[in-house]
């Protein structure tokens, strides 16, 4: 199955989904397509002028046209998922996505598609990494069930 | 590199980055970890990095050869995807002067992989509890509840503010 995780880079989740033979959907194969498009003008700066148009699908013309952007990437991979594993509390301020409005409106639509849903919260100790990977594990070996 | 077929053959619609990162409690150093990519003989690139390496070439190759590294200390090696090939000038360290944006969120995550590989060594059972609304009757007792201390705390600091 094709699992959507947040954050949409984790190294921790999209390895224990692959470990359990599923798809992680991951930002990276989305941002491959951007940077090794020869099309694209001036990389790094490879956000086209129909970007913010394409994620006008997922939010108004008034929100801020980064949300717009970075939606154009992160809605597909939300669209594409049969099932969503979010992880709150992550240190979101890293990487490409440090933007807190997009990580809300990500979690927001992954709620709202209806789709086999795990939340959890990032875990800071041994215990809670343990439990987090037991419930990822078991969520993963519940899709498979009801899957057949 | 083998000599089987150049990465510059492939399409690019089909390559791959990844990145094979070691975890603190992995058996094999990352010059192993690289030693043992090559001596699969795969028509990758291979990069070896503080983390562990670096594999870049068609999917098919990238797939078998992360297969194949996993089974080297299976709770240990952890595999991710990467948007840009090794070496690319947008990210390398070496051409930005400091560490690239990826590597942040990969050394928080680090701390946690030694306590991953432990609970993947050791599988336990739990039961997901699925998170319940809450009920219009609890809701209405939390609000009189807060509703009342927050009376009591206005008269405790009139009481204050006279005296």
């Amino acid at each position: 199955m094709k699992v959507a995780i947040f954050p949409p880079n984790s190294l921790i989740l999209a390895d224990l989904i692959e470990r359990r033979g599923h798809k992680a959907l991951v930002l990276q194969n989305e941002i491959r397509k951007k940077v090794k498009d020869p099309e694209i003008d001036s990389p790094p700066f490879n956000l086209t002028e129909e970007d913010p148009i394409k994620g006008l699908k997922y939010a108004a013309i008034e929100v801020p046209s980064g949300v717009r952007g970075r939606m154009s990437i992160f809605g597909p991979l939300i669209e594409e998922a049969e099932a969503a594993i979010i992880m709150d509390e992550a240190p979101f301020g890293f990487g490409c996505i440090g933007c807190a409005r997009t990580n809300e409106l990500c979690v927001f639509y992954l709620r709202k598609r209806g789709i086999p849903t795990l939340e959890l919260k990032y875990p800071k100790t041994k215990d809670e990494t343990t439990e987090l990977v037991n419930k990822i594990n078991t969520f993963l070996d519940s899709l498979e069930e009801n899957n057949g | 590199m083998s000599p089987k077929e150049s990465p510059e053959v492939c399409k690019d619609d089909h390559t791959r980055t990844r990145m094979i990162i070691l975890g603190p409690g992995a058996t094999i150093s990352q010059s192993e970890l690289t030693q043992n990519l090559h001596m699969m003989e795969l028509p990758l690139t291979i990069k070896s990095t503080c983390y562990g390496a670096m594999v870049y070439g068609d999917q098919e190759y990238v797939d078998q050869a992360v297969e194949k590294a996993r089974k080297l200390d299976p709770y240990n090696i952890f595999t991710k995807d990467r948007g840009f090939p090794p070496g690319d000038p947008r990210r390398c360290r070496g051409h930005r002067g400091a560490a690239r944006e990826g590597y942040h969120q990969l050394e928080k995550e680090f701390k946690l992989l030694g306590f991953v590989g432990e609970a993947l060594k050791n599988p336990q059972k739990v039961e997901i509890e699925k998170p319940e609304k809450v009920s219009v009757d609890d809701f209405r007792k939390i609000a009189e509840k807060s509703y009342s201390k927050s009376k009591s705390s206005d008269k405790s600091s009139k009481i204050l503010d006279e005296g």
